[in-house]
């Protein structure tokens, strides 16, 4: 249908971007085509250690769901994702479709090794998500093409993670955003994954924040150089949210603590965290 | 009060509000929940440009969509009506103001053209399809740049300075010739904000072709006000104006000033051939074109003090920013000095006050309008003063405050403060927020880094305006003091009806005058209906009435006691008749068969259905010499007012002041900047209160707005007057989930100036804006930083404790030490 109908239709899932841009008149699609009436879209299944959501799964039921709470930093993303009325509408795979720089999924889900499945005329594919985001606001599907599933991994025994974004009210995107994943030994982090959001084009890996952990005791020395990293990996804009400057340090700052959220739940701690706000 | 009704005593309970059925059950009726029969929908074309003349405006295209019935621009406008009434005087009296811009547009935002059509979405479409051509002209952002005249807004003016005046009052030379101190503050700031209403303006007008009457059904908040503007400009019988109000969704002041749409509305029910026509505002089109705030910079400030630390003299120079069009505006030049002094003993001040147009939104009355800048201002020249001194802030402020046995204490400018306890209140703040347990804690977070910091805000929420000192603004105006009507009846079967001619957003008229009432005539208020919402056929309005300025409770409620009054002294002679005793022998209750006038010599009565049908229906059985009763009473209460003294700027401006205290504690996080509240007081007099509740909750929504504006709310502009926050993306309204856990308490001191002891409330005087400044500052003094401005985010704090952007205190403040 999509190829029928050609460049200016568009796709609606939950309508968390699109309607907002449509009611702005930014965005005037020729046709819409509503994916909402598609049986066996949403749903939240655990097989062979791993998770797997379908597209239209909304980040309300996510953020409802036993399976999803076992990886924590999934309910600290679904259930701070803007406000009720959004996250009742609102899909995982829409977010990641929409490659929003703002958007909060990417952000955690490339954490984790997660592979983005589509389905398309050619049949079906699986990539991961590193290489299913390409830039702002583009991904790898073609026009004709469409998210069918997410499916991560449940991180090994061992493993902590926290999502933390600061954000000035419900509705609104976040200033900044820092996912980490730790798995840890011990005291000794022996893998780490973090990724900042809304400070690039896309969600960004500070390479040398998580280097600075790995394979290493976590002091406020190791925290303070993966504070360090992750200011200088960020690559932020100046806009009404905060100027680029502070939109670094704020990174920076919630890397802190999400590295310290991570690690209590690593040991096992239950701590309750979700976006901040001012 | 009459002595009956002393006993039961309606007045000062919380009694639960008669709108709560209606509005809580979403059953209110709210201007966009009327659809009429052929009703067309307009749609602005806004400009994009803050300043440019209009080469061309194109709109056949538009006309040309199938559904759309007419275009309306400027030009035709101009053709067809007289320009708006300036309230200022010259050289601003003769600039040319219109509904649609009409040779060039002055910020972005303004309408210059409107589309009506046969649905919302087609007004939007056609919107897109006029054509305009622009030729942009240098825009000025800036009020103190606007006054060096280098590009001109208003050509009929010349200038782009609005108003000038000084307020010099005391001796202001000896005061700082016998001066201990001698501070100094280069600069201060209020930013720009404006109130988020639930409900944006609506507006629809009907101009009838068949009998010339135009019928509004609208949220405007001063009706009476609007079509005095409005029948001036359309060139219209004031009486063929119909406004009607209903529920409305919030104003905060900033639905004063929307007769510039009511105008165009009507002028296109007209041109549509009498159609009703809807306009609907966008959050957007509210953001960035209905009312802004005030904002003000304060410059070249010197304040002398004794060796106490006791402030003798304040000079200053003030430059307010009105955006593109006065309209309402230049009574802000003179509303401030309501609280010329704020809440301290000062006597001599000399403050040069300007007003300038800028390309950016005009600003209009927003909750706290004009008084909230000086008090900011006046709040953070004591907080500078005490550090400087090394005054503790509670200490600094006790030695200024004016004192309890002060009042009624007169101003240097000749206002008159009825009544208040500042220690009372700052001691019951201290007690709620545990003081001392603070200052303990500030001190061991400050061993550890953290930047911790108390701050006090005293702030008055002057009530009951006296509109003569728009005579301060332009001699030649015609209005002084104040009045309001209200309508108090025995409908023909005996039931009591009151009118008031206000227009609530939410702050209970309905059920505060029905407890006045119930009082008068020692009824259950729940036996009272009250008629709020203006409508220009109830006859009760005056040219005052609206609700606006923090008055209700004192004008409204006045209004409405005479109004019973006078229906209860009608009701004695005609109980007297009937009951046939005389008027000394009467009581007032209710008895078997409802409420009831009874003769306490025989304990024969006659119920409210008796009294009315004697004069509504039984009128056979009356004696001449009653025929002149009515039941029917209209009452106008105006207020004890004289002119002010124009020259000296002089006289008593407002009837009441409430007053707030609020203490916050804010920290600032080392990581992330984020300033968080961690905890709050909001103590409150407002005099006698007539519904405890109701104040509160009103008290909770200014404090809100007043944190909202402190930390989220902030109205940014770029160089060349693009409005960078125009969607709830970027600006911030605050909501539940920002909002600090609020301690209440209050303490009442009676007005001597109004019957019940109350005083008008609501505004509540922005305090936790200069509340919020005073905490941040005293986490941030010893970083070597002033708060030189009324807004701060994380980023301007981060900017602030990195950049040191903010101005250091080295270079803003200076202190001459004379002793």
């Amino acid at each position: 249908m999509l190829s029928q109908l050609g460049d200016e239709a568009k796709v609606l899932a939950g309508g968390q971007s699109l309607i907002p841009l449509m009611k702005l008149r930014f965005a005037n699609p020729s046709h819409l085509v509503d994916l909402n009436f598609i049986s066996g879209t949403s749903y939240i299944k655990e097989e062979n250690n791993a998770l797997r959501f379908g597209a239209l799964t909304r980040h309300a039921e996510i953020e409802a769901s036993p399976i999803a709470a076992k990886i924590p930093i999934l309910h600290d993303c679904a259930a701070g994702i803007a406000d009720v009325q959004v996250r009742n509408r609102g899909t995982i795979g829409g977010s990641l479709a929409e490659a929003d720089p703002s958007g909060d999924w990417a952000t955690v889900l490339i954490t984790l090794p997660t592979e983005v499945r589509c389905l398309g005329r050619t049949g079906e594919r699986s990539l991961p998500l590193s290489d299913f985001i390409k830039d702002a606001y583009t991904t790898t599907l073609a026009h004709d093409e469409l998210v069918r599933e997410v499916v991560l991994k449940v991180p090994p025994k061992g493993g902590g993670g926290a999502y933390l974004a600061f954000k000035r009210s419900a509705p609104v995107y976040p200033t900044a955003s820092a996912a980490v994943q730790l798995t840890m030994e011990g005291d000794i982090c022996k893998d780490a994954a973090i990724a900042l959001g809304c400070v690039g084009l896309t969600a960004i890996r500070p390479k040398e924040a998580e280097a600075a952990l790995r394979g290493q005791r976590i002091t406020d020395k190791t925290k303070s150089a993966a504070m360090e990293a992750a200011r200088i990996a960020a690559d932020p804009q100046t806009d009404m949210r905060g100027s680029a400057d502070y939109k670094r340090t704020l990174a920076a700052a919630l890397v802190k603590r999400a590295i310290d959220i991570a690690i209590r739940r690593a040991a096992g701690q239950q701590v309750e965290v979700s976006h901040i706000y001012a | 009060m009459s002595p009956e009704a002393d006993k039961k005593n309606w007045v000062g309970k919380s009694l639960p509000r008669k709108e709560e059925n209606r509005l809580l059950r979403g059953r209110g009726k709210f201007s966009d929940d009327i659809k009429l029969r052929e009703m067309l929908y307009l749609r602005f074309i806004r400009s994009p440009y803050a300043h440019a003349k209009i080469v061309s405006i194109d709109v056949s295209g538009a006309e040309a969509l199938p559904g759309v019935v007419c275009a309306l621009t400027g030009t035709e406008v101009a053709q067809q009506t007289q320009p708006f009434i300036e309230i200022g005087p010259d050289p601003f009296a003769k600039i040319k103001d219109y509904p649609l811009a009409v040779s060039k547009v002055r910020y972005q935002g303004e309408p210059l053209a409107a589309v009506v059509a046969e649905s919302p979405a087609l007004a939007d479409d056609a919107a897109e399809l006029v054509q305009v051509d622009y030729d942009p002209l240098d825009p000025v952002v800036d009020a103190e740049n606007a006054l060096t005249n280098k590009s001109i807004l208003h050509e009929e003016a010349g200038t782009n300075l609005v108003w000038n005046g000084i307020f010099e009052y005391g001796d202001v030379e000896e005061a700082f010739r016998d001066a201990a101190y001698v501070v100094k503050v280069d600069h201060l700031h209020f930013h720009r904000f404006s109130s988020t209403p639930l409900e944006n303006n609506v507006v629809i007008a009907q101009w009838n072709p068949k009998d010339e009457r135009i019928y509004y059904q609208c949220n405007n908040s001063f009706p009476s006000f609007a079509i005095q503007f409005l029948a001036a400009h359309l060139g219209v019988h004031i009486d063929r104006i119909r406004v009607e109000t209903s529920d409305i969704g919030g104003s905060f002041g900033i639905k004063i000033t929307s007769y510039p749409q009511m105008a165009v509305c009507a002028l296109a029910s007209r041109k549509a051939g009498g159609r009703p026509v809807k306009w609907v505002e966008t959050r957007s089109e509210h953001i960035t074109s209905s009312a802004h705030g005030n904002e003000r910079t304060f410059r070249d400030t010197r304040v002398a003090l004794d060796k106490n630390g006791v402030i003798t003299a304040i000079t200053s120079r003030h430059i307010d920013d009105c955006g593109a069009y006065p309209r309402y505006e230049p009574l802000g030049c003179v509303i401030w000095s309501q609280v010329f002094p704020g809440v301290y003993r000062f006597k001599n001040a000399r403050i040069d006050f300007s007003q300038a147009v800028t390309n950016k939104c005009p600003v209009g009355p927003n909750r706290g309008y004009s008084r909230m800048q000086h008090l900011w201002f006046l709040e953070r020249v004591v907080d500078i003063c005490a550090y400087e001194l090394d005054i503790p802030a509670d200490e600094m402020r006790l030695r200024n405050y004016i004192r309890p046995d002060e009042f009624p204490y007169t101003t240097p400018n000749g206002c008159v403060y009825d009544s208040g306890d500042y220690p009372k209140m700052m001691q019951l703040a201290k007690d709620l927020i545990g003081w001392d347990d603070w200052k303990t804690k500030q001190v061991i977070a400050r061993k550890e880094g953290r930047l911790i910091g108390i701050g006090i805000g005293t702030t008055l929420d002057s009530g009951t305006n006296n509109f003569g000192q728009s005579q301060i603004v332009n001699p030649f105006l015609p209005y002084s003091g104040n009045s309001q009507g209200a309508n108090c009846k025995l409908d023909i079967y005996g039931e009591v009806v009151v009118a008031v001619g206000s227009c609530p957003q939410g702050q209970g008229h309905e059920t505060t005058a029905a407890q006045v009432v119930a009082d008068v005539l020692n009824i259950h208020p729940d036996l009272i209906t009250v008629r709020t919402g203006f409508d220009t056929e109830r006859n009760v309005h005056t040219g005052f009435s609206g609700t606006y300025a923090s008055q209700f409770a004192v004008s409204g409620l006045s209004a409405v006691h005479g109004a019973a009054q006078k229906l209860k002294a009608e009701m004695k002679r005609l109980a007297a008749f009937a009951l046939e005793t005389n008027e000394d022998d009467l009581e007032f209750g209710t008895g078997a068969q409802g409420p009831e006038t009874r003769a306490k010599s025989t304990g024969k009565s006659i119920n409210y259905w008796g009294l009315a049908n004697l004069v509504n229906a039984n009128s056979a059985a009356l004696p001449p010499e009653l025929y002149e009763l009515t039941l029917n009473c209209r009452y106008i209460w105006r207020a004890p007012f004289k002119v002010p003294d124009t020259k000296k700027k002089y006289g008593s401006l407002t009837l009441t002041y409430a007053a707030q205290l609020h203490m916050a504690v804010v920290e600032v996080d080392c990581d992330t900047y984020i300033p968080r509240i961690l905890d709050y007081v909001a103590v409150d007099d407002c005099g006698t209160v007539i519904n405890p509740p109701i104040v509160e909750g009103q008290v909770y929504g200014a404090t809100a707005h007043g944190i909202g504006a402190a930390l989220m709310e902030n109205c940014v502009y770029d160089a060349v007057g693009n409005m960078l926050t125009s969607t709830f993306s970027d600006y911030i309204p605050i909501t539940a989930v920002n909002m600090p856990n609020v301690k209440y308490g209050h303490i009442e001191t009676p007005s001597p100036h109004s019957y019940s002891g109350a005083k008008g409330m609501g505004e509540g005087g922005a305090a936790p804006i200069h509340t919020i400044s005073a905490a941040l500052q005293d986490a941030l003094f010893a970083s070597g930083i002033v708060i030189d401005d009324s807004f701060n985010n994380a980023d301007s704090l981060f900017r602030a404790l990195t950049a040191k952007e903010i101005s250091q205190a080295d270079k803003l403040v200076k202190v001459e030490k004379r002793v």
